[in-house]
Parts: structure tokens; sequence; C-alpha cells
């Protein structure tokens, strides 16, 4: 139950936090303990909580309780030690979506003086023998409801972040955990390992610290400025480990990563991957990358018979043959009218036209013959015999006198597993099973064949 | 008389609604098919009048793609421009933006494939492509209709 809280609370910590439920049911703790951290804290808790120097006593407690842990769990446990003697006096929390969006908003428009902010009430004695101190500390006697409302995502972020301190009382906050909420779907599991792995290290250094507000501050706007500020104090690794900047874009949009975050971003925050350059350059190719995918991955969906090709350089290719394939069919079908149209009365236009619409009803239109068959009968591949089959017959236009009477519109079964955009209107089944029956790999477009009279 | 059938379908049937209206589409292109049949039908070779109904199909598939597409509009500019067509103004179009990067062979022909591509950043021709593709499709399968149609309506006489 309490790593079912986690989980849900975690938002994509899901993994950390279950590590860390296990952790602390080994600890003990108290179950309030654990679901109140898990559930983040209120504001007006905090005045409830611990005081500074019971926080230290907890802390001095988890860090006695740390080495008592198995290797593979500390650091995600140890920074849950410290949530978790702090904990006790927090009384429970309700799981909020709201409040950690509004812990998201308040992160990401950082109001309010996080500078003042103690976080856990860590002395400056302590923050200073950290040698990463923090940027910003929450004074629990200033908490307000704005500061106190980072506590969560400093929760998160300390859960992260702070794993990096072993055996230390302060809790690190770490940017990325910081703003974990903000790229929860993606980058919660991958930031806690992260964060995990650099915990292990466990160096510290007073550059970090800096280099991490310094770096926040560049690439910040001055309403995340503060928040930043306010979540900076990781090492040097942590940097170049887990590199969570929060970098505001351009608005074009990047939501794919932002979907946990509150619908008021206006700004695109991007965050860089483990193991990748903060430098904004490159987050913004980062973005630009995945632009460019997302418009890849529409571009195979429209053409048929993509789903198997992975790789950009294929895709093209498959794009530019069918494009010019689709190009070719467009000249091909004018000649065709041009060669029909003297013969064609065309007072029957409107005819024509009622017909079509008829048949559009709505849904695709009546159609027996597809680009994607002719494109799929010009570059052949094993699935696609069947198109050819059918596109040979689908030539024939006295196989299609019923479909263009009746106009009913059915599914195309077979064939538009492979090919998606294939609407095409059988009326009649067994048009379908002719096809079948004959010999699918006799592709005659123009000839008309009476042996597939009905 | 290409330019009148040109004219008269985007101007006449303004579609809000870009290429998703297949019937709208459709109207367009008869539209302009008889006002290519009405030049004449005896007057010009096929041929002539096959490179009509071409244009005619790619300006109502433009005209019905919209004006907030990057390719239609290329390609009604490249559709309307009659070479020969005598005084140009001098207009101050500021158009060509080139991209770099033409070391893609790739990206390359598919920029001279999609109307209006030379000018585009690579994510935007992306776009751009997948949308034309669409039309595209959809075009053929019209102009497939209506060529099914006409045969039928020929072979029961």
């Amino acid at each position: 139950m309490k790593e079912n809280k986690f989980v849900l609370n975690s938002h994509g910590n899901g993994c950390e936090w279950q590590f860390n439920t296990a952790a602390m049911s080994q600890m003990s703790q108290s179950p309030y303990l654990s679901a109140s951290i898990g559930e983040g804290f209120s504001p007006g808790h905090w005045n409830h909580s611990t005081t500074t120097s019971t926080l230290n006593l907890g802390l001095g407690e988890s860090s006695a309780t740390v080495n008592s842990i198995p290797v593979g769990k500390p650091v995600a446990v140890s920074p849950r030690e410290m949530l978790l003697s702090t904990a006790p006096k927090l009384p429970h929390f309700p799981v909020d979506s709201t409040f950690i969006e509004r812990a998201a908003r308040f992160s990401c428009f950082g109001t309010g003086n996080f500078t003042g902010i103690n976080f856990f009430g860590s002395s400056p004695a302590m923050a200073s023998s950290n040698n990463e101190g923090f940027g910003a500390q929450i004074q629990k006697d200033d908490l307000s409801e704005n500061k106190a409302v980072l506590l969560p995502v400093d929760h998160e972020s300390f859960n992260g972040s702070s794993m990096k301190k072993q055996g230390d009382g302060n809790s690190q906050i770490s940017v990325s955990n910081g703003e974990s909420h903000v790229n929860f779907p993606e980058d919660g599991p991958e930031g806690n390992t992260g964060s995990t792995d650099v915990a292990l290290d466990s160096s510290s250094s007073d550059l970090g610290e800096n280099k991490r507000r310094k770096t926040a501050l560049d690439i910040d706007k001055d309403q995340v400025q503060g928040s930043l500020q306010f979540l900076s104090q990781t090492t040097t690794e942590n940097i170049q480990n887990e590199q969570k900047v929060e970098i505001s874009s351009k608005q074009s949009g990047k939501n794919g990563k932002d979907n946990s975050e509150v619908a008021k971003e206006d700004y695109v925050h991007i965050r860089a991957r483990r193991g990748q350059a903060t430098n904004s350059h490159s987050l913004a190719e980062r973005v630009r990358r995945e632009k460019i995918s997302e418009r890849m991955k529409c571009l195979q969906e429209l053409v048929p018979g993509c789903n198997k090709v992975t790789g950009k350089a294929v895709m093209l290719d498959e794009i530019i043959n069918y494009v010019q394939s689709l190009q070719r069919q467009v000249e091909f079908l004018s000649m065709k009218l041009a060669a029909v149209n003297p013969q064609l009365d065309f007072g029957g236009e409107g005819l024509l036209a009622k017909n079509l619409l008829h048949s559009h009803g709505g849904s695709s239109s009546a159609t027996r013959f597809s680009p994607e068959l002719m494109y799929l009968q010009a570059y052949p591949s094993q699935h696609t015999l069947v198109h050819t089959g059918i596109s040979a017959m689908a030539s024939q236009s006295d196989t299609f006198r019923r479909t263009i009477t009746t106009q009913s519109t059915s599914g195309y079964k077979e064939s538009s597993m492979q090919v998606q955009q294939m609407h095409i209107p059988w009326n009649e089944e067994l048009i379908m099973q002719m096809v079948y029956s004959a010999n699918p790999s006799n592709p005659h477009m123009d000839s008309k064949a009476d042996g597939f009279a009905i | 008389m290409y330019r009148r059938s040109f004219k008269d379908t985007k101007s006449s049937l303004g579609s809000p609604n870009p290429n998703f209206s297949k019937p709208m589409v459709a109207l367009r292109f008869l539209r302009a098919l008889s006002l290519v049949r009405c030049s004449g039908p005896g007057a010009r070779s096929p041929s002539y009048r096959a490179r009509g109904i071409r244009r005619a199909a790619y300006a109502c598939m433009a005209a019905s793609a919209g004006p907030r597409r990057a390719w239609s509009r290329a390609l009604l500019r490249k559709i309307r421009r009659r070479p020969g067509r005598g005084l140009r103004r001098p207009r101050a179009v500021i158009r060509r933006r080139r991209p770099v990067g033409g070391g893609d062979p790739l990206e390359v022909a598919l920029r001279r494939l999609v109307p209006g591509g030379g000018c585009m950043e690579y994510c935007r021709l992306l776009e751009e492509a997948a949308d034309y593709v669409k039309c595209l499709a959809m075009q053929v399968r019209l102009m497939q209709t209506i060529v099914d149609s006409a045969s039928h309506v020929n072979s029961i006489d």
C-alpha cells in the first residue's frame, strides 16, 4: 500500500519510490511517515513539523540506519531516511494531484523568496559541512504557502539528489529531481537512477552548487530563476550525469515532455537527459531532433508499407518514392481523363458530382483503386502481391459497375492491414473472393479481362 | 481558359476546411474539368488537354488545401505563373531563405518533390511533405473515381 502511494505520487519516480519504500519498510518507519513523504508536504504542516534540531537529529538517526541497509539500495534509501525521520510529526497529507500541480507550478514560476528557504531545516553549519550547501534553504519559520508548496517538488528532487549524500545530514536538492515533476513521464526513473549512481560517488564540491546555480541562471528566465536557485545544489557529477536544466525555449509545442505540466505552462521546458550536455545549443538541437522524429512518424503513417521500416534514410527513400509514384499517377490519370473526356458529356458532371457526394456520405468516398495499391504494385514486396492482384482487378471497369451504382462502402479488409489509408469500399464480398481466387500476380492494369466478369 | 478555370475554382469555393473535405475537392476539380472541356473538345490534342487537366488537378488540390499550407501557396504560384505573361510586377517577395544542408541527397530530392520545398527548414519540410502526401493521395483517389465512373458511363453505352 505504501508502495502504491508512492508510485502514485511520484509520477514516474516509480522505481525509486518503490526502491525506497522497500527500504523504508526495512526501516520500520511509521507508515504514516512514509505516506506523508510520498504525498508531499503541505505548507501549513511544516510549521508543525520538526524543528531544525529535530530534523538534524532525525537525519543523524537516518544516517545511522543507512549503514544497515544493503548496498544495493543505500543511495536510494539514504535520502528517504532523512525524510522519514522528519516525517513522524507530519500529519497525513492527502494525495493530491492538484497539490502536485501547484508544486509544479510554483517550481516553474518561482515566486517567493526561495533563497530564504531552508530545506529541511538544515542548519548552516551542516550545510557548510557538506561542501555542497544549499542554494536555497527552507526556513521553517518562514514557510509561507508559496514556499511550502515547493516542498513536494523539492522533496522529489530531494529524493533523487539526496541520494548522493549518504550519512549526510543535509539533503541535496538537485535541479533534476527538483524539477522531476516536470518530467515525470520521461525522466523520472531516469533521473532517479542517475542520481543514484551519482550518490554513490558522493563527492561534493562547492563548485557544484555554484556551477549549477550559474547554469540555472544562465538558462532560465527570471520566472524560473528563483526556483532554480532553490533547487540548485548538486555536485559537478550531478551536473554532468544528470543534467536537468530547465530552459524555456521558444513556444514551439514540445508537449511530449510536459504532459505532466500544468496547463499554465507557456514555456517549453526541456530537460536534458542524463549524460547529455546542458548546453542550450545541444538542448535546442535535441528539441529539433525530436520534432523531426515526430514528423517522420506522421509520415510513416501516411505512407503505406512503412511500418516495418526503421531508420530515417530508408523512410525518406520510401517517402520520396511514394510521392513520385503519386505524381506519376496524377499524370497518368489526367492523360486518361483527357482521353475519356471528349467522349464524356459533362452535362453528366452534375451526375458525377452527385455520385461522388453521395458515395462520400461522411466516410471516405468510393474508390476502387487507391494510390497505395498502385504504389505497392510498383514496389512489390512480399505482402503486396495480393495488392497487385487486387489492383489488377480494380482496374477492370466492368467489375466496378456495381460499385459505382450501389455506391456503398465497405471495409477493405485484408489489404488494409498493410495499407493504412485504404478505405476502399467494396460493396460485394464476391468481388473480393474472386479477386483472391484469381491469379494475384497478374497486373493488367489497363486491360479488360472477360474472365473477371461476375 | 485554364487561368479562368483555376481562378473560378479557387475563388468561388473558398474552402475553410482543408483537404479533409473531399467533396470540395471533387467539386472544384469537376468544375475545372468542365471548364477545360469548354475550350473546345476537338480543338486541342489530348496531350494538351492532359496537361490542362493535370494543372487543374494540382490547382484544385492546392486550393482546397488552403492558403495556410506552404506547399499549396507555392503550387498555386507555380501554376498561375504563366511564362511570357508579360510585364511582371516587381514584388518585394522575400522568399528565398535557403536552408543549409544540401548534403543529404534524400533531403534534396524531397525538397524538389514537394512544392515550395526549397525554402523550408527540415522540420517544416517534413510537415509539409506529410500534408502534401495526404492531399496527393486524396486527389489521386478522386481522379481515379472520376475516370472509373467516366469509363463506366462510356461502357454502358
